[in-house]
């Protein structure tokens, strides 16, 4: 069994944290005023005043904009490691064209997912 | 690593298949989409033989498990596709026939296809694991395809509901499994199976199996349990199976729990059958030919839990896509005898491992036929799915009446049909593995399953038709498939025997290299063999 | 004074020869020709050509004639020569088990052929008759031409096939084959007019009451392989030779007791094919089926395998001291039970079947008497004279629709073509009652004697009640000839009057056409020649006679000459004192009489006095005239053929109508067969439904209750955990992690 009381130290944090996080939350209920009103029951919007409902249905192609956005996004990810390594291999050796069509299958995976997303509408708007 | 690509063409012959269906399946040419399940077909029957062709591999602690069970999973995907053809975007293609336009947003043949092949590349990658990252990645492709797939399976809220459920379940037992793997982790610092399996050996030997690495095996081991609907990880289960369209159920009830089951036997490979049965920190190693006393006790009680909750609670059920789900809960526990019995001795019939294997393969194939008796009839316009659509069905819809009355005969292990010889090694590997109380609770749970199944085969058979006889689907491959998956419980009995061997040679365990674990593992056959020859 | 001794001991002691020699291959074709006929039979009911024709008859007929024709030539090979010789024939194997190499520990049957003078003696007449019968049948089941004729050949095929099997089977096991065969066709053929409950119910009563016998026989024949260790033959009689041989030293102490069961066992299976007290019940139903069947297997062969069984086994009998005193006192009980019941029927086919239960009573009488030589002369003169005696009630019931009922035929001999069975029936009756110089009266007289002669447990009481029950015979006899055959011409149709017939006033009976009047005219003949057997061979009590000692029937011989007496177990110390007398040469004396024989209790029985050997010839002559003259008194019509002591004058009454009251309630009590099938009713039935009921309550409320419990089990299972299912999302979280808490705190607990 691994030795506890070298983890001792990490309990204590947790409780106090936790604590912590109690406390304020009781507190705040315990001595906190509370005034309703309109406006302070208003949705907020960063500042602005909401206009109508919050309960309104959107467009499904936002969702879909930020599915592709997300593609893109996660290629971007990928491709910034991939793109600081490369350079730093030995062209001449296996392992560098093995990279290169690693990064070319996940790119292709990607132009699939544009293909998908072009094809099912998602960059018209009608 | 890169020589790994060698044992993966099967999945990429998958996953470019996979990227031509997503493509062909939103073209605006009805004639180009409906080519999605051909596609899908070939690539599934070309991975296949491709995995079958490339033979064992060496860094799996199943080499030859790996050809098996990607070879069962891509016939018995094929057979799953058949019933699966036609159930998504039928509206989409009517409105296009009737010229009024393709609605690309509503058509969901794309995603379905797709997803379907993404699953089967995940069961197929879960074959060919030999580490806890890739295991976890493997599993999971194969699970959230199918929550999509639930959810689109049919346009009523009952389905989203039951993808809904699907997911966060899933997410949960998945959540359970990937802690277990982070402890497996901890407690043996490395995420290779062979590595994780020489660490605990040699752990082992220095006096006890790390407590920390113990826990992550047994949370491992439950959370895994999801994806095989075992107890307690059973209850989305019904609901799932019956919120989705039939055909879906059907893949449900095979995919996930073919890549659960080798998930299960990836992971009880790291400790082997290899220990004492009173050992609990596995002090005497090699004394015995047993899983661990803490792996063996989870194993039995859930297969025993899994087993009898599985089967009274189909005795209750109308609904016959529920009865088959609860069936399907009943037979995961009947497998895990086979997992807990272990891959003892050379013959077949005292091979647990091989034992259940041959059942994933034949419950595979006799399961597909039930599901697709249903998913073929039609009452309006929904499916068929009370047990009075089964009356008479031999009458008044002969080949699917049948199909059913075998398929259920086979289920249940009714004698000369496929499920029969399927059960009998579970039985005798148990009783070579000392199980006996374990064989006894089979047995009783086997008699308890042919009430509803012997009803699921009296209906058609014996009773009068009621009403109008159901109406038929107009998807004929889903008939297609249901006499495939009667002719193969009836038909397959004749070569079993060839089945019984690959999966008695996909049984052994690997050998790593100049490790421990190999030396164990051929010692213990050698062992068993003498033991044997004593007798 | 004993004239058959000399030889009858020469003839004894000749049978027993070592391994009996290879018999001619062809002698099998007399087992299968008749299995041929039956398969031929089923084509014919195949093709509806061959269907509507009488084709299976013919086909029946001729092969069973080459059938019987074979026999014929087997008998001229088996009796060439001095001795009647024994041989084997083998077709195939047919078990052969073997568990170790030391005797006994291998079980062989094979379907093969022990063929010996019995043999052939049963097969002639069995082969011969069936040829006859079926000739006769071809005619009489002409109505029914179709599937039912071809059902009825195929059966009547089969049983000989299975007779045959019987017969000439050379091991227990093929006999076993052949008595279920013979049961099973029976069976069909009792059964033959399916569609009347009385015949099906009758059908079922045969085969239930032969599966009491069966039982006794099958368990008889597994005690016999358990201590001899073979079933064949040709083995086993050289095994039970010591035995025999120990009876004949009188030192009956060496057979074992297992030995003296065997006997007795095989007796309840004979007791039940051959229609003998407590089993005799089934035979007068199975007058339901059609007469020639009555005729063929419930008179002539199939009820004589019983006594078939004993001969063939008789030394096992022999050695036993219990098993040949039973056999005769029930045989004589049965004979004189059913003689009884015989008189009071007014069916004239009852009565003829309640003689034939009669008439085996004497052949089993005959065996127990240690006579197996009558018994088996009886069983062949009875075959014939009684196959007649059947084949003409049938022609009667053929030609009246029906009509059995002794009062309401009459003159039915005068009628228009109805002549030869009148004079075969009379030949038949006179057989029957034992009329003197008659085929039945020699062979009868051979049993009545040697129940005087035996010395055995009550056998002369045995031998009074017997010939009290010839008188009766002869009376009951002709009872119906007198009321039937002769006196006013009357006759009434039965109930099958067909549809045509039913609207004329008149009913026209339809006499006889040549095939029946051929075959009664041959039977009748060959009854009469039957009679004259017993001067062939003279010396060895006829030529029946010599068949029996050259089988494995013969009489057990112990001493010389004049004074050799037949050997049993039961009088051992008889036996016993006669061989100490016959090795120590002492000069015994005349054993004839018992005067004479002095102090010696080596003694044959004596008749008033008499030696019944010679005076048997006359006392079984006046018991049986003074049953025929009392006969013409009550039921003779006025003139000849009432031998002017008859009065009847219409069919209805006779003067036995004056004597009922006097009589009182033995005549009704008769006339219901003296209760018996009420008494097992009451005995057997009942008791059994009672029990049956109370079987049935316990196995609805324990046992399927149980039943129900394990299956209810699941379910009620199924329901407490149903409410887990619930459908909700959080539920099923909640319940899926403290499924997991459950499973970590176990396997914490029980193994960290």
């Amino acid at each position: 069994m691994t030795d506890l009381a070298s983890y001792a130290p990490l309990a204590i944090i947790l409780l106090m944290a936790i604590t912590f996080a109690v406390a304020n939350v009781v507190l705040t209920l315990l001595i906190g005023p509370r005034r309703r009103g309109k406006i302070k029951g208003m949705t907020y919007e960063s500042g602005m005043n909401p206009i109508g409902t919050a309960r309104k249905r959107f467009n499904v192609r936002f969702y879909l904009i930020a599915m592709v956005f997300l593609v893109f996004d996660v290629e971007i990810i990928f491709l910034y490691p991939w793109a600081a390594t490369f350079p730093n291999l030995d062209p001449s050796s296996p392992d560098a064209l093995v990279w290169l069509f690693r990064i070319l299958f996940f790119l292709l995976t990607t132009v699939v997912a544009y293909l998908y997303g072009f094809r099912k509408g998602v960059f018209r708007f009608d | 690593m890169i020589e790994r690509i060698a044992w993966l063409w099967p999945e990429i012959i998958l996953f470019l298949a996979t990227c031509v269906v997503m493509v062909l399946g939103v073209s605006p040419r009805l004639a180009l989409r409906r080519q999605c399940a051909f596609v899908s077909g070939l690539a599934l029957f070309l991975a296949a033989m491709v995995a079958i062709a490339t033979g064992p591999m060496a860094t799996s602690p199943w080499p030859q498990m790996v050809p098996f069970m990607k070879g069962t999973a891509g016939f018995v995907g094929l057979l799953t596709l058949l019933v699966l053809a036609g159930t998504v975007d039928r509206e989409v293609d009517r409105d296009q026939e009737l010229g009024r336009g393709f609605a690309a947003l509503r058509a969901n043949r794309a995603e379905f296809y797709a997803f379907f092949l993404f699953s089967m590349t995940g069961l197929m990658l879960c074959a060919s694991a030999d580490d806890l990252i890739w295991l976890f990645l493997a599993l999971e492709l194969t699970s959230l395809p199918t929550y999509v797939m639930v959810t689109i399976s049919t346009r009523r809220s009952r389905s989203q509901e039951a993808g809904v459920k699907y997911f966060f379940l899933g997410a949960l037992g998945a959540a359970i499994f990937l802690y277990g793997f982070s402890l497996l982790y901890m407690g043996t610092g490395s995420t290779d199976l062979g590595a994780i399996s020489t660490q605990i050996l040699a752990q082992a030997e220095g006096g006890a199996i790390n407590d920390i690495a113990m826990a992550g095996l047994v949370l491992s081991l439950i959370g895994v349990s999801f994806k095989i609907a075992a107890v307690p990880m059973h209850f989305y289960t019904a609901d799932v199976y019956q919120g989705a369209a039939a055909s879906v159920s059907a893949m449900l009830a095979f995919v996930p729990k073919a890549a659960g089951f080798i998930a299960i036997l990836l992971l009880v490979s790291t400790v082997g059958w290899q220990w004492g049965v009173a050992d609990t920190a596995g002090v005497s190693l090699g004394a015995g030919h047993s899983l661990p006393e803490p792996v063996r006790l989870l194993l039995w009680v859930m297969a025993v839990f899994t087993m009898t909750v599985g089967n009274v609670l189909a005795l209750l059920q109308r609904s016959i896509k529920r009865i088959l789900a609860y069936s399907s809960i009943a037979h995961s526990g009947y497998m895990l005898v086979g997992v807990i019995a272990g891959p003892q001795g050379a013959r077949f019939i005292d091979n647990g491992v091989a034992a259940t294997l041959f059942y994933l393969l034949s419950y595979g194939l006799m399961n597909v036929g039930a599901f697709a008796v249903v998913a073929s009839m039609e009452h309006k316009g929904e499916e068929a799915d009370d047990l009075d659509a089964l009356r008479g069905l031999c009458r008044t819809r002969p080949w699917l009446g049948w199909t059913m009355v075998i398929c259920a005969l086979s289920l249940l292990g009714f004698p000369f049909t496929l499920g029969f010889f399927a059960k009998v090694p579970l039985f005798t590997s148990g009783i070579a593995a000392g199980e006996y109380a374990l064989v006894v609770i089979l047995g009783i749970n086997s008699a308890i399953a042919a009430f509803y199944y012997l009803r699921l085969a009296a209906l058609p058979m014996l009773e009068e038709p009621v009403g109008e006889a159901p109406a038929l689907t107009r998807v004929p491959a889903r008939i297609v498939a249901g006499v495939l998956s009667a002719g193969a419980a009836l038909g397959m009995v004749l070569v079993a025997g060839f089945f019984m061997e690959r999966a008695a040679r996909a049984a052994v365990p690997g050998l790593f290299d100049g490790t421990h674990a190999s030396q164990s593992a051929t010692d213990q056959i050698a062992r068993s063999g003498e033991r044997r020859a004593d007798e | 004074m004993h004239n058959l001794a000399g030889p009858l001991s020469q003839v004894a002691s000749s049978a027993d020869v070592g391994v009996p020699a290879q018999g001619p291959a062809w002698a099998s074709l007399i087992v299968f020709l008749p299995l041929l006929a039956c398969a031929l039979c089923g084509v014919c009911a195949i093709v509806p050509a061959m269907r509507r024709t009488k084709l299976p008859a013919w086909i029946t007929v001729a092969l069973l004639g080459v059938s019987f024709v074979l026999t014929v030539l087997l008998y001229q090979d088996v009796s060439a020569g001095e001795h009647a010789k024994t041989v084997l024939v083998t077709s195939w194997e047919w078990f052969h088990l073997s568990w170790g190499d030391a005797p006994g520990q291998q079980f062989v049957a094979s379907f093969g052929f022990y063929i010996d003078s019995l043999t052939v003696l049963w097969m002639l007449f069995v082969t011969g008759l069936a040829t006859l019968i079926a000739l006769y049948a071809s005619e009489y089941m002409s109505h029914d031409v179709g599937l039912g004729y071809c059902r009825f050949f195929a059966a009547f095929s089969l049983f000989v096939f299975s007779m045959a099997c019987l017969v000439m089977g050379d091991n227990l096991l093929l006999l076993y084959l052949g008595w279920e065969g013979v049961g099973l066709c029976s069976y069909l053929l009792i059964g033959y007019f399916y569609n009347e409950a009385g015949a099906v119910a009758a059908a079922k009563k045969a085969f239930i009451m032969n599966r009491i016998g069966d039982l006794g026989l099958a368990l008889g024949i597994m005690l016999t392989f358990w201590h001899f260790g073979t079933i064949q033959y040709a083995e086993l009689f050289p095994l039970v030779a010591p035995y025999v041989e120990a009876l004949k030293a009188g030192d009956i102490g060496q057979i074992p007791l297992v030995v003296q069961a065997i006997p007795l066992l095989l007796m309840v299976g004979a007791f039940g094919k051959s229609a003998q007290l407590p089993l005799y019940v089934w035979l007068p139903d199975a007058m339901w089926g059609p007469t020639p069947v009555s005729a063929l297997i419930h008179a002539a062969t199939m009820v004589t395998a019983g006594v078939y069984l004993i001969a063939r086994t008789y030394p096992l009998f022999a050695v036993s001291e219990l098993a040949l005193p039973i056999v005769a006192w029930v045989g004589t009980l049965t004979a004189l039970l059913s003689a009884t019941i015989a008189m009071a029927q007014f069916d004239i086919k009852r009565i003829m079947a309640y003689s034939t239960v009669s008439q085996l009573g004497y052949m089993f009488a005959g065996l127990g008497f240690l006579t197996s030589t009558g018994a088996a002369f009886h069983v062949f003169t009875h075959a014939f004279f009684k196959a007649s005696l059947f084949l003409c009630c049938g022609a009667v019931m053929h030609g009246f629709a029906g009509q059995l009922d002794l009062r309401r035929l009459s003159g039915v001999s005068f009628m228009k073509g109805w002549g030869i069975v009148g004079i075969a029936m009379l030949i038949g009756c006179l057989n029957l009652a034992g009329f003197p110089l008659t085929a039945g009266f020699f062979s009868k007289d051979m049993i009545l004697a040697e129940a005087f002669v035996t010395p055995g447990p009550g056998y002369a009481l045995a031998g009074w009640i017997l010939l009290v029950t010839a008188g009766l015979t002869a009376y009951y006899t002709f009872r119906v000839f007198f009321r039937v055959f002769v006196g006013p011409q009357h006759a009434e149709p039965g109930d099958e009057v067909h549809a045509h017939d039913g609207h004329d006033a008149h009913f026209h009976p339809h006499a006889p056409g040549w095939a029946i009047n051929s075959v009664l005219a041959i039977l009748a003949v060959a009854s009469i020649l039957a009679a004259g057997t017993y001067f062939i061979e003279k010396e060895q009590h006829g030529w029946v006679g010599k068949m029996v000692h050259g089988s494995t029937a013969a009489e057990i011989v112990v001493g010389e000459g004049e004074h050799a007496v037949r050997a049993a177990a039961f009088r051992h110390d008889l036996v016993g004192e006669h061989a100490i007398h016959g090795e120590s040469h002492e000069p015994a004396g005349d054993h004839a009489t018992p005067e004479e024989a002095g102090g010696s209790s080596i003694a044959h029985g004596s008749f008033l006095g008499m030696d019944p050997h010679a005076v048997m010839y006359y006392v079984s002559s006046l018991f049986g005239i003074a049953g025929i003259l009392t006969a013409a008194y009550l039921h003779g019509p006025r003139g000849l053929f009432g031998l002017f002591i008859g009065s009847r004058t219409e069919a209805a009454t006779s003067r036995a109508d004056a004597l009922v009251p006097a009589l009182g309630p033995l005549v009704q009590w008769a006339r219901h067969k003296w209760y018996v099938d009420e008494l097992y009713d009451f005995l057997i039935v009942k008791p059994l439904w009672v029990l049956s009921h109370i079987f049935h309550l316990i196995d609805q409320l324990l046992i399927d209750g149980l039943v129900d419990l394990m299956g209810r089990l699941p379910s009620i299972g199924g329901r407490s955990i149903r409410p887990s299912q619930s459908g909700v999302l959080h539920g099923y979280a909640v319940g899926m992690a403290s499924g997991l808490a459950f499973l970590l705190l176990l396997v914490w607990l029980l193994t960290l």
